[in-house]
């Protein structure tokens, strides 16, 4: 039961003021989910505030010669219980005149006004100190730039011009299209450090384009643009401009124009770099910035522009959507209240709002945001702490500070002196220990499962390599891989018409020289010897040729299966001696090989019969293949099993950058051993259809570790990252 | 031309109090300033306070010594120190055996080390306990004139008039011999004569006048808040009303019982207010009550006593609704149609009828109410509840409803006396108040030393299951104390308590006297008879009194009560501060008298029964005797209960003053 008291104890103090609305103030009406309001806003200021239709009237009333008393008692008269309570007018009067909406009939002291603007100063500083992780430096005025901009754009500002964007980045979507693996293979190259300043360049213009789209459409609208600056955005720097002149639109759908506006003029950007891009060649250094372009017009902004959790632009769109003003404050608002009413069964709580449908609207825009709040700060922080420690740590703990620490804080204080929670103060405290002894319970008591993940590739230890002997043309292949052989067996047949070209010139050769020999054996014993001699040499060069001709044909080294590329495709092609050709391993003997960071060495400290390692490989993740342990390589190590795992063959280990071989890390990695359980079925890691796993297969290892509380797998996930930071 | 230069400058100083009001600290401002006058001030305040004084006490063979003439001209030349606000340590040790000396010269008491010490803490901005009969007076007017020296004007705040008046007259001789001027402003002092009295040095009154003053100023300077703006309203015509502030800037005050003007009274607002114009209302009040006694607590609406606030039932509510639909159609008033603001009536009525009770928050004296004060045990005939609960009280009475008023300027006296620069107070019970004391004025509380031992055996506390008990069991031991010889002074908490007991003892036949708020145009007959002890011709005296007895009031012993034992006091219930049951209890053992005290206490207790309620139930339903052994265990009941309320009083007046500190803040200028 909200209680609304007449009376107040302070209205004496405002009574007989004779207030009006300051001259350049200006009202505009909206309406929200069908309520009317009214927004002041003070342009010289650019603050705001939202009147409901009784506040309005109030307001209207003021023209500096009506007391306040007077106003009330009108308003007492005509709207009865609706009507303001005199607690409402002083906080109306105390919002619009700490707002600087409402002049006073009496000259206010210079100080007063100093007073004031160094108190919004304050609250400003306040502000930039609590977002440190969006901190915004103002620089300038843009609006006469905008005003000079706006009429040469004016005539694609409306209807006409929203089709003909419609149409644009719907051409440049279809166009972009069919080209769609080329632009997912460009992608590991644009976010390779080396293209990082050029996609900071395109970013930063990109951007700016984006606040031009905000201001400009701002300006259509006629609303000013008054300041112009930059945030810096978890340390990266992002234009801004002040487009808040929108909030008095009375059209929704202005309001969500500007808003939407740097959206609007990115993707026609985006859409653009699309032709540009399709029109150039690789190697083209414009080929590579419309690329950039394009990922950053279309992924950011969908990504982040249109994201509503963040409060940027899908934020305003969302909140003007539903007719919501400051929906984020109000759904905090809500969550709180029912938190009051429902936890604590505090009577007096107010909802924010008593509109159901908005009511809704809040709930889940406060849980979302509430959550996405917290994914963002851990991977936010996660990722800062990685890449810069220091700056990383103290930004996550200033955050913390503010958007954990601080609410807390404040609950405290309101738990303590709130006046409503007066007469039930005690079993509120009861309440709070009971809910922070559950939560403590369930995170630092409560076994929860642990799984770990980790990626690897399929391995043989008992490989054997085949290699082309010789240096010939394929001409046939008589496996398949797969295929079981025998060793000896033959895999594939090369033919060289150069050796038997060689063979059966040396053999006319030798039957040559055997001639001679015997000729000179006739002749002199001497020149028998030295000719002999000759045909020997010459049978031994034959014998060699022989016995290469042998090894065109090339054999299993050992039992096992074929693996390797589809063999077919060597046929008629001509390989050197010394290629490999494909490998034959014993499917018996296979296992895996994870590959974790240093920061990951959770692995080392694992009991090996306490935890079970699942695999599943890439060719069917579908199977699930039990493993069990069998060692770890020593630390230190850098090279990794298989180039599948580097960053060139798409793995997420960071290759060093002087390596071609693809496999050496550019940390160290440590490696750990693990063997299939189950090999009744057949070859290990086959899958269920029996098909075998093929050495340089990646996998996907998940391993379950005992139950153990969150609080303690979370102080060991943070030990493990601080260590891996100490040993680098 | 000096005397508008004077009146700019008063007029400059009084707006300028009014801005500079500090705010409360909040959040670690209030922990490091708390910090700061725990550590900084408490922890060697005595010491040094003590070493000053003894520095000053060695100077007295010097100045004893002084013809006349050097007298006053070392006072001259120490004053000359004080004006340029030069002085240092030595010399206001000069300047205070000077006062000293002066003071003894003219009324042949010389300050006793103590004395010396608590006038040195005034003077540094404490607020000083000295236990009663220790010489306050004295204490005060030694200190007196090194402030108005420092601080140009001093406003010593006295309990009442008659102090006031009497202080004033009796000091004027040491103040004119020290150079300060000194006045008197009392109830009866017309507005003309203000203006002058005002301008004194030294200015006695009480808080009362001199806030209303300050009001009055504050209403006829309107909105204005700079000398510029307001220099047309004080044109130096002359004439009364237009002669600018009559309260100049406020400089310094020294209080006097400052825990019951700083913190007691300290929320109770000083209203100036005048009727409303239009006023249909009294039929509403009583329609609200009758509808308020229709209602079934429970079913229809809670009751919160400690808080006085009522809640509605939607049962309430509902049949709220028929009613004043009933009202309407019976040609009621129009405010019917409103529900809410219907109901606020009904509850506020529910609250005058369960939270306002007769005989001990209010009387009806005349056919008028007339609100007791809670602290004092006195009539505040001029006071009105606001917003309509004065009225709802009437109705609920069957009496006249009186028009509504409307409040034209409000300030209290937490308020007012934050205005102050310097501020300084002495008291006999500050210590309990010490951290309110601290936190809301920022003024440090030294507890002085007494000259004198206390001898007050102080009896072990009697524990009741019910009120019936206990009030026999007083009766008993009024009777027996009585035959000793000794006069009882018996503390009761309302008016109607103490004629309870005047009607039990006349039952025994005990003779006694009753002092409440109903008798006191004889408070001064009863006070000198109360410390009778029994001779051949009357027996000794029972006094029956409510808190009206508890400050300030001294009761002196005739040779025969001090030979039977000296006064016992007995406190027939707990009040809701601890330093209103000391008062009490400090009539007894004044000044070197022998005496004795025993508080009775029982489970029945409004003060257990509001703020320990469940413990006090569970202790009540456990069997056994009616009267309790008086374990520290219970004993800690009502202990806690008393802190309890103290900790509710409390944040009720801080809250109070956040509000107004939130108003200052975000509606500066508006009084």
């Amino acid at each position: 039961m909200s209680e609304r008291s007449t009376f107040s104890p302070f209205w004496h103090r405002v009574r007989a003021m004779k207030p009006r609305l300051r001259p350049h103030v200006q009202i505009t009406r909206q309406f929200h989910r069908g309520r009317r309001w009214h927004v002041v806003h003070d342009p010289s200021s650019n603050s705001y505030f939202r009147l409901s239709p009784v506040g309005h009237e109030f307001v209207g009333l003021f023209d500096g010669k009506r007391t306040i008393e007077e106003i009330w008692q009108a308003g007492l008269a005509r709207h009865g219980d609706d009507a303001l309570t005199q607690n409402e007018v002083i906080q109306l009067l105390s919002q619009l005149h700490s707002g600087n909406l409402m002049a006073g009939d009496s000259t206010p002291e210079t100080e007063q006004l100093l007073g004031r603007g160094r108190e919004r100063l304050r609250r400003k500083a306040v502000q930039q100190a609590i977002g440190l992780m969006y901190f915004k430096v103002r620089l300038f005025n843009p609006d006469h730039i905008l005003a000079w901009i706006e009429p040469v754009m004016r005539p694609l500002l409306g209807r006409v011009g929203f089709v003909l964007w419609c149409l644009w980045v719907v051409a440049g979507l279809v166009a972009v299209l069919p080209h769609m693996e080329e632009l997912k293979g460009g992608f590991d190259a644009a976010v390779a450090p080396s293209n990082w300043p050029l996609i900071m360049v395109v970013f930063v213009v990109l951007k700016l384009w984006h606040e031009l789209g905000h201001g400009v459409i701002c300006k259509r609208f006629g609303g000013q643009v008054p300041e112009f600056g930059a945030m810096m955005l978890v340390l990266v720097p992002a234009p801004f401009v002040d487009a808040s002149a929108a909030w008095t639109f009375e059209s929704k759908w202005r309001r969500m124009a500007v808003g939407a506006g740097g959206m609007i003029f990115e993707l026609a950007a985006a859409s653009l770099a699309a032709f540009v891009w399709l029109n150039t060649g690789p190697g083209d250094l414009l080929h590579q910035v419309s690329y950039n372009a394009m990922l950053t017009a279309s992924v950011s902004t969908v990504l982040f522009n249109a994201n509503p959790l963040m409060r940027f632009d899908g934020y305003y769109i969302l909140s003007d959507l539903l007719e919501i003003p400051n929906l984020q404050q109000r759904s905090f608002g809500m969550l709180k209240f029912l938190m009051q009413r429902h936890v604590y069964r505090v009577r007096e709580a107010t909802p924010p709002t008593s509109d159901p449908g908005e009511a809704l609207h809040l709930l889940w825009y406060g849980i979302g945001s509430g959550i996405y709040r917290i994914v963002l700060f851990v991977s936010i922080t996660l990722y800062l702490v990685g890449e810069l420690f220091a700056i990383g740590v103290f930004l996550a703990a200033w955050t913390a500070a503010m958007w954990f620490i601080l609410p807390i804080g404040q609950f405290v204080h309101w738990l303590a002196t709130d006046a409503k929670l007066a007469n039930i103060r005690g079993r509120a405290i009861l309440t709070s220990l009971v809910l922070v002894a559950a939560a403590a319970l369930l995170v630092g008591a409560v076994p929860m499962p642990d799984h770990r993940r980790a990626v690897g590739v399929i391995e043989s230890e008992g490989q054997a390599g085949v290699y082309f002997r010789v240096n010939a043309f394929v001409q046939s292949v008589h496996v398949e891989p797969g295929q079981r052989v025998k060793a000896g067996e033959p895999i594939l047949t090369c033919e060289s018409d150069q050796l038997e070209a060689q063979i059966g010139t040396l053999s006319a050769q030798i039957s040559e020289a055997a001639a001679r020999e015997r000729e000179a054996r006739l002749s002199s014993e001497a020149a028998a010897q030295v000719a002999a001699k000759f045909v020997q040499t010459m049978q031994e060069q034959l014998d060699h040729l022989l016995e290469k001709r042998e090894r065109l044909v090339v054999v299993a080294p050992r039992d096992g299966v074929v693996v390797g590329p589809d063999l077919k495709s060597f046929i008629g092609r001509f390989v050197r001696e010394g290629e490999p050709a494909c490998a034959v391993v014993e499917p018996e003997r296979l296992r895996a090989v994870a590959t974790l960071t240093q920061q990951e060495a959770w692995i080392y400290d694992l009991d090996p019969a306490g935890y079970s390692v699942e695999i599943r490989r890439a060719a069917d993740p579908a199977t699930v293949i039990p493993a069990r342990f069998e060692r770890t390589s020593g630390a230190g190590d850098r090279e990794l099993p298989h180039p599948a795992l580097g960053f060139a063959g798409g793995g997420s280990f960071e290759t060093s950058p002087g390596d071609q071989s693809g496999v050496m890390a550019k940390n160290p990695v440590l490696k750990a051993y693990f063997q299939a359980i189950d090999q009744s079925r057949g070859p290990a890691f086959a899958s269920a259809s029996g098909a075998g796993a093929m050495p340089g297969e990646r996998v996907y290892l998940r391993f379950t570790l005992p139950d153990r509380p969150w609080l303690v797998q979370w102080l060991d996930a943070l030990r493990k990252t601080l260590q891996g930071r100490a040993r680098l | 031309m000096s005397q508008v230069v004077t009146q700019y400058t008063s007029l400059y100083e009084s707006l300028r109090s009014r801005r500079l009001r500090p705010e409360l600290p909040k959040g670690l401002d209030m922990v490091a300033s708390r910090a700061r006058t725990f550590l900084g001030h408490r922890a060697h305040a005595l010491p040094r306070l003590l070493d000053q004084a003894k520095d000053t006490d060695l100077l007295a063979a010097e100045f004893r010594g002084m013809s006349e003439a050097a007298l006053d001209d070392t006072v001259t030349r120490v004053r000359e120190d004080f004006l340029r606000g030069r002085e240092q340590r030595d010399t206001v040790c000069r300047a205070l055996a000077a006062t000293r000396e002066v003071a003894r010269r003219i009324t042949g008491e010389e300050a006793y080390l103590v004395q010396l010490a608590g006038a040195l803490g005034l003077y540094h901005g404490r607020v000083v306990e000295m236990l009663t009969g220790e010489g306050k007076t004295l204490t005060g007017s030694i200190a007196a004139p090194l402030i108005a020296w420092r601080r140009r004007h001093l406003h010593v705040l006295t309990v009442n008039d008659y102090l006031a008046s009497r202080d004033a007259l009796g000091r004027r001789e040491i103040f004119n011999r020290c150079r300060c001027s000194v006045g008197a402003v009392v109830q009866e002092t017309e507005q003309a004569e203000r203006f002058e009295l005002y301008s004194r040095h030294i200015v006695y009154c009480t808080p009362k006048q001199i806030v209303a003053d300050y009001l009055r100023d504050q209403i006829r300077m309107g909105r204005h808040t700079t000398p510029w703006t307001a220099r047309g309203l004080f044109a130096a015509t002359g004439a009364d009303g237009e002669r600018g502030p009559m309260v100049p800037g406020l400089q310094a005050a020294m209080v006097d019982e400052a825990d019951a003007v700083l913190i007691d009274e300290g929320v109770v607002p000083l209203i100036i207010a005048r009727s409303r114009r239009e006023d249909d209302m009294a039929g509403v009040y009583r329609e609200a009550a009758q509808l308020a006694a229709q209602l079934d607590e429970g079913p229809d609406y809670v009751i919160d006593l400690v808080l006085r606030r009522c809640d509605l039932r939607r049962r309430g509510v509902d049949r709220l609704r028929h009613a004043f639909a009933l009202l309407l159609g019976r040609g009621g008033s129009a405010i019917w149609r409103a529900q809410r603001r219907g109901e606020e009536l009904v509850r506020q009525a529910l609250v005058a009828r369960h939270c306002y009770i007769n005989q001990q928050h209010y009387q009806i004296v005349e056919g008028k109410v007339v609100i007791v004060d809670e602290y004092t045990g006195r009539f505040l005939p001029d006071r009105s509840w606001e917003h309509g609960l004065h009225q709802a009280v009437e109705a609920k009475e069957g009496l006249d409803v009186t028009a509504d008023r409307e409040t034209l300027a409000r300030l209290s006296f937490q308020r007012y006396f934050r205005t102050y620069p310097f501020l300084c107070g002495m008291t006999g019970t500050a210590a309990d108040a010490t951290g309110e004391i601290e936190a809301v004025y920022g003024r440090p509380v030294t507890v002085i030393p007494p000259n004198r031992p206390v001898v007050r055996d102080t009896m072990p506390m009697r524990i009741f299951r019910t009120q019936r008990d206990k009030w026999a069991a007083i009766v008993d031991s009024i009777e027996s104390i009585h035959r000793d010889g000794r006069p009882i002074l018996a503390g009761t908490r309302s008016i109607a308590a103490s004629e309870l007991l005047s009607r039990l003892l006349e039952a025994r036949g005990l003779p006694h006297q009753v002092l409440n708020a109903n008798f006191d145009k004889d408070e001064a007959d009863l006070i000198a008879r109360a410390g009778q002890g029994a001779s051949e011709s009357v027996s000794a005296a029972i006094t029956v009194a409510t808190n009206m007895a508890g400050r300030g009031t001294d009761i002196k012993l005739d040779p025969a009560a001090r030979r039977a034992g000296g006064l016992h006091v007995l406190l027939t219930e707990m009040h809701g501060a601890k330093r209103i049951d000391r008062q009490f209890i400090g009539r007894a053992g004044r000044q070197g008298d022998p005496g004795s005290s025993q508080v009775f206490v029982s489970l029945e207790d409004e003060l257990v029964t509001k703020h320990a309620k469940v413990l006090a139930r569970i202790l009540k339903e456990r069997p056994g005797p009616g009267e309790f052994v008086a374990t520290g265990l219970l004993a800690r009941l009502f202990r806690l209960a008393q802190r309890r309320s103290e900790a509710r009083d409390h944040s009720n007046r801080a809250g109070v003053l956040r509000q107004d500190d939130w108003i200052d803040k975000y509606l500066p200028g508006t009084g």
